[in-house]
């Protein structure tokens, strides 16, 4: 029986492990990789304390800090799927590869995924003219015909990766405006190989192999067409990682835990959740460090008092 | 010793995290860098039907991204590898 099981690699559970590490707490950390959402970013210049890093640094100077406590058992390469409450009011811990762990708290710090369009053909075309990482696999559609869906950062950036490769590029925004980045949306609006679709959302992503058209529809008119293209990288953005304990806990209308600021307790006794998967209202690597060293501060607290 | 071929593209994190997985465990591997090797590329989509990086192929078998749980398995090195206590 584990005194806390800490969910996630990023910024949070990597805090978090730490600190319950140098508590001599009785924790395991469980995460699929390290380093959350950042890893994918080829330069971070917020993070407090280094002039710039890349999301692989991040990552492993992370995951280093993490490996060098002693007391703390770290399972990466696995996710968890599901948690239990039992009657004794400890947790059952189910994992991927199958492991069931037991303990009395849980920290939550299992950030958030990538949003999908969910329409037709597009689980059938990932990997296949269907991209969720566009820096990596924006080289692979040089001289190509491609969309991208979003009209926030992430799809913006997108498009600026994407220049150095693509010969035409389609931005479908499903409103009116670009959000992010005034200096970049100037940028992508008079790039003369991007062409913007207002009011237009992606209905259908067709193909045989590979993707080679989709169906879109402008939201203002109703009028559906067919547009013919190779790629479709998918920038609409994140959905928090709550699903395997929306059972137990109250989430917000958009699927964050719901938290008190002070401790970062959930509606369940025994659960706190802190970084992007709670309802914080910034979504950074620098607040997530530090909501997940006040809850694992307080459930240290909450140890010594039991 | 399973021959392990690895297609990436310089910008891809996962294919780096392969990578070091690779080295971490003494595995030895060759690179096909597909943003700028186009017959590389060719080769990749013709084993896997993907077009994303990366692709991993050991001893012929296509692991797409980077699945270590399928990896350890292909390679075996899920018997050298001790398990944390639970």
């Amino acid at each position: 029986m584990y005194d806390l099981i800490i969910i996630g690699g990023g910024p949070g559970g990597v805090a978090a492990g730490i600190y319950a590490a140098r508590k001599k707490i009785k924790a395991a950390l469980i995460t699929d990789t390290f380093g959350g959402q950042s890893l994918v970013s080829s330069s971070i210049e917020n993070w407090i304390g280094t002039k710039s890093i890349s999301g692989f640094d991040l990552a492993q100077s992370l995951e280093e800090h993490l490996r060098a406590q002693s007391g703390i058992d770290i399972m990466d390469g696995d996710l968890v799927s599901a948690v239990a409450k039992r009657d004794d009011g400890t947790f059952a811990v189910t994992t991927k590869n199958g492991k069931t762990l037991e303990t009395k708290y849980i920290l939550l710090t299992s950030g958030s995924r990538r949003k999908r369009l969910g329409v037709p053909g597009e689980d059938t075309f990932d990997g296949k003219g269907v991209v969720f990482c566009t820096t990596c696999d924006a080289p692979l559609f040089g001289g190509k015909t491609v969309a991208v869906v979003g009209g926030g950062n992430s799809a913006l950036e997108g498009v600026e990766d994407l220049l150095h490769y693509a010969a035409k590029i389609y931005l479908f925004v499903r409103s009116e405006v670009l959000r992010g980045d005034p200096v970049t949306q100037e940028k992508v609006k008079s790039h003369p190989n991007v062409e913007i679709f207002w009011n237009s959302v992606i209905e259908e992503i067709k193909g045989e192999t590979f993707v080679n058209a989709v169906t879109y529809k402008n939201v203002k008119t109703g009028e559906s067409k067919d547009l013919p293209l190779d790629g479709v990288f998918v920038e609409i953005g994140l959905v928090p990682n709550s699903d395997f304990v929306k059972e137990l806990v109250t989430l917000d209308p958009f699927g964050k835990v719901v938290v008190d600021h002070k401790t970062q307790q959930t509606s369940a006794a025994g659960i706190w959740a802190a970084g992007d998967v709670s309802d914080v209202l910034y979504d950074q690597n620098n607040i997530s460090v530090g909501d997940a060293v006040k809850a694992t501060l307080n459930i240290y607290d909450k140890i010594k008092k039991s | 010793m399973a021959k392990v071929t690895i297609y990436s593209t310089p910008t891809c994190v996962y294919c780096k995290m392969a990578k070091e997985f690779f080295k971490k465990n003494n595995v030895a591997y060759e690179e096909h860098d597909v943003a700028a090797d186009m017959k590389a590329r060719e080769d990749m989509v013709a084993k896997s039907h993907q077009l994303g990086v990366p692709v991993i192929d050991i001893d012929n078998n296509i692991v797409i991204g980077f699945d270590q749980k399928t990896i350890v398995g292909l390679l075996g090195l899920d018997k050298k590898v001790t398990a944390p206590a639970a």
